[in-house]
């Protein structure tokens, strides 16, 4: 089932043509990798999805409420001067969820250990990873990750991936955008790649690693893109 | 009221967790506790008659001048408190939540602007009315005339939350809000204390809420004024309305959506 459709939306700022007529659409329980370099026009197309920017044409669909959507942004909106769990009690109280829950998201992202630290005195990584707990609190059925893992060491990432694998099994839609192609073709189940607000290419990592018979000296998603830009994606 | 709730509970939170910003509301208290016990009025100008080519009864004059004409303490405290202090606070809070995108979340999980702003706002009031009753306190405000004062600050409070929040939705970020909220917090806060030593400017002033703030505690202090309590109270109410409209005005213009 489809849980999130777009067809041809275009958006200008100003002069500069961000999205030129950008087509996909995602399904039910699976991992969508948007990919790009920086200005491509990823972020544009996560605050058109949920509705904080509006097309200048085309059409977007997305299957659920704002309510049922998660949120992990480039920006974290934290309360610096509440601990990290009150920063979830204040959307434990909005989506009216158990406490219990709060828990065990907290758990789930290894943070229980500083539930009453407040975030002020978290580091970059930690405040990511409460975001996250915060974006997954109330079980989404759509959940967005900007960048999720960036700050992040390996093993807490792969702890995240594994976290990102469960919602998708559950029944949830990722849509993640990423630099990292080794994440890409290891988390993603249908990639797009975005270059000067067009897509270029998009399918399953390995399909696509396939079609363009790519080198092994770069990782592969990204071989594909320099052989299909002449640029790399960082 | 979806979000009512959270947001009231994230501000109290907010408050009990951020010594700073309950600053803000213990200060003008605290200082009108201080100046009423450390100053004694009554002996200012005691031993001017020392003072060379001055007469012992010009020194009686000048003393009896000064106590008789300084403004109460209490009253010039409260009325820079209802100004001063809560339309940068109510403002900055509101910003702060637009800049750091915290609004943006919680507008994504559903919470409706309205429920938000009454959320922050009656968690600023039920603060404000904490340092209302210490202001009742030190004045010794005591009866009808404890009820009468804390009225009159409650309604001054409830202007001020909506100017703030008026404030804070118009801009981006918190300088943005300082640089809008410090100069009507001069006109609603500063100029009505001021305006306790100069009668000509209280009569100018006299459609603020501030000024009708001071009014009602110098009626209260046993000091003649010429207008009614109830002109005071209609008057405060008439701000609020007002201001509740221009709220009303710029949340359908602007509104928290635009973040």
């Amino acid at each position: 089932m489809i849980s999130i459709n777009m067809k041809n939306v275009k958006k200008s700022f100003g002069k500069n043509n961000v999205l030129k007529g950008v087509t996909f659409e995602t399904f039910e329980g699976e991992i969508f990798g948007l990919l790009g370099p920086s200005g491509s026009g990823k972020t544009t197309i996560i605050n058109i999805l949920t509705k904080q920017l509006a097309a200048d044409s085309g059409e977007c669909y997305v299957a659920v409420k704002s309510e049922e959507i998660g949120l992990m942004l480039e920006y974290d909106g934290l309360w610096g001067n509440l601990s990290s769990l009150d920063n979830l009690v204040v959307f434990e109280d909005v989506y009216k969820i158990p406490h219990t829950r709060t828990l065990e998201s907290l758990e789930s992202v290894g943070l229980s250990n500083v539930k009453k630290t407040k975030v002020d005195s978290l580091s970059k990584g930690m405040r990511q990873r409460l975001v996250l707990a915060r974006a997954i609190l109330h079980k989404p059925k759509i959940l967005f990750l900007d960048e999720p893992t960036s700050a992040l060491d390996p093993v807490t990432a792969r702890g995240i991936y594994d976290l990102i694998r469960k919602l998708r099994d559950s029944g949830s839609t990722v849509f993640l955008t990423t630099h990292n192609m080794e994440e890409a073709t290891n988390l993603c189940d249908r990639v797009i790649m975005l270059h000067d607000g067009r897509i270029i290419e998009q399918g399953a990592p390995n399909e696509i690693c396939d079609k363009y018979n790519a080198t092994k000296t770069l990782p592969d998603l990204e071989a594909v893109f320099v052989q299909l830009t002449g640029g790399g994606l960082q | 009221m979806m979000g009512f709730k959270a947001i009231f509970k994230k501000q109290m939170k907010v408050f009990a967790q951020s010594p700073e910003v309950l600053i803000q509301f213990a200060i003008f208290p605290f200082l009108a506790f201080i100046i009423t016990v450390l100053i004694d009025f009554e002996a200012m100008g005691a031993g001017m008659e020392e003072l060379p080519g001055m007469s012992v009864e010009l020194a009686v004059m000048i003393s009896e001048m000064m106590a008789g004409n300084m403004p109460n303490m209490v009253t010039m405290q409260a009325t820079l408190f209802a100004g001063m202090a809560l339309i940068p606070a109510v403002a900055g809070f509101i910003a702060e939540d637009i800049e750091k995108k915290r609004l943006r979340f919680l507008m994504m999980a559903g919470v409706k602007p309205a429920s938000y702003l009454l959320g922050v706002g009656i968690a600023v009031a039920i603060i404000a009315f904490v340092s209302t009753v210490a202001f009742a306190f030190i004045g010794e405000f005591s009866g009808v005339d404890f009820w009468i004062f804390t009225g009159a600050m409650m309604s001054g409070v409830a202007g001020s939350i909506m100017l703030g929040a008026t404030i804070g939705i118009l801009t981006k970020n918190q300088q943005a809000a300082t640089a809008l909220a410090m100069p009507a917090a001069l006109v609603f806060g500063f100029l009505p204390m001021i305006a306790q030593f100069a009668d000509g400017l209280a009569r100018w002033l006299h459609p603020l809420y501030t000024q009708q703030l001071n009014v009602v505690a110098d009626r209260l202090n046993g000091i003649s004024v010429d207008t009614q309590l109830w002109q005071s109270f209609a008057i405060m109410w008439v701000n609020v309305l007002v201001l509740g409209i221009l709220f009303a005005v710029v949340y359908r213009a602007k509104g928290v959506r635009d973040l």
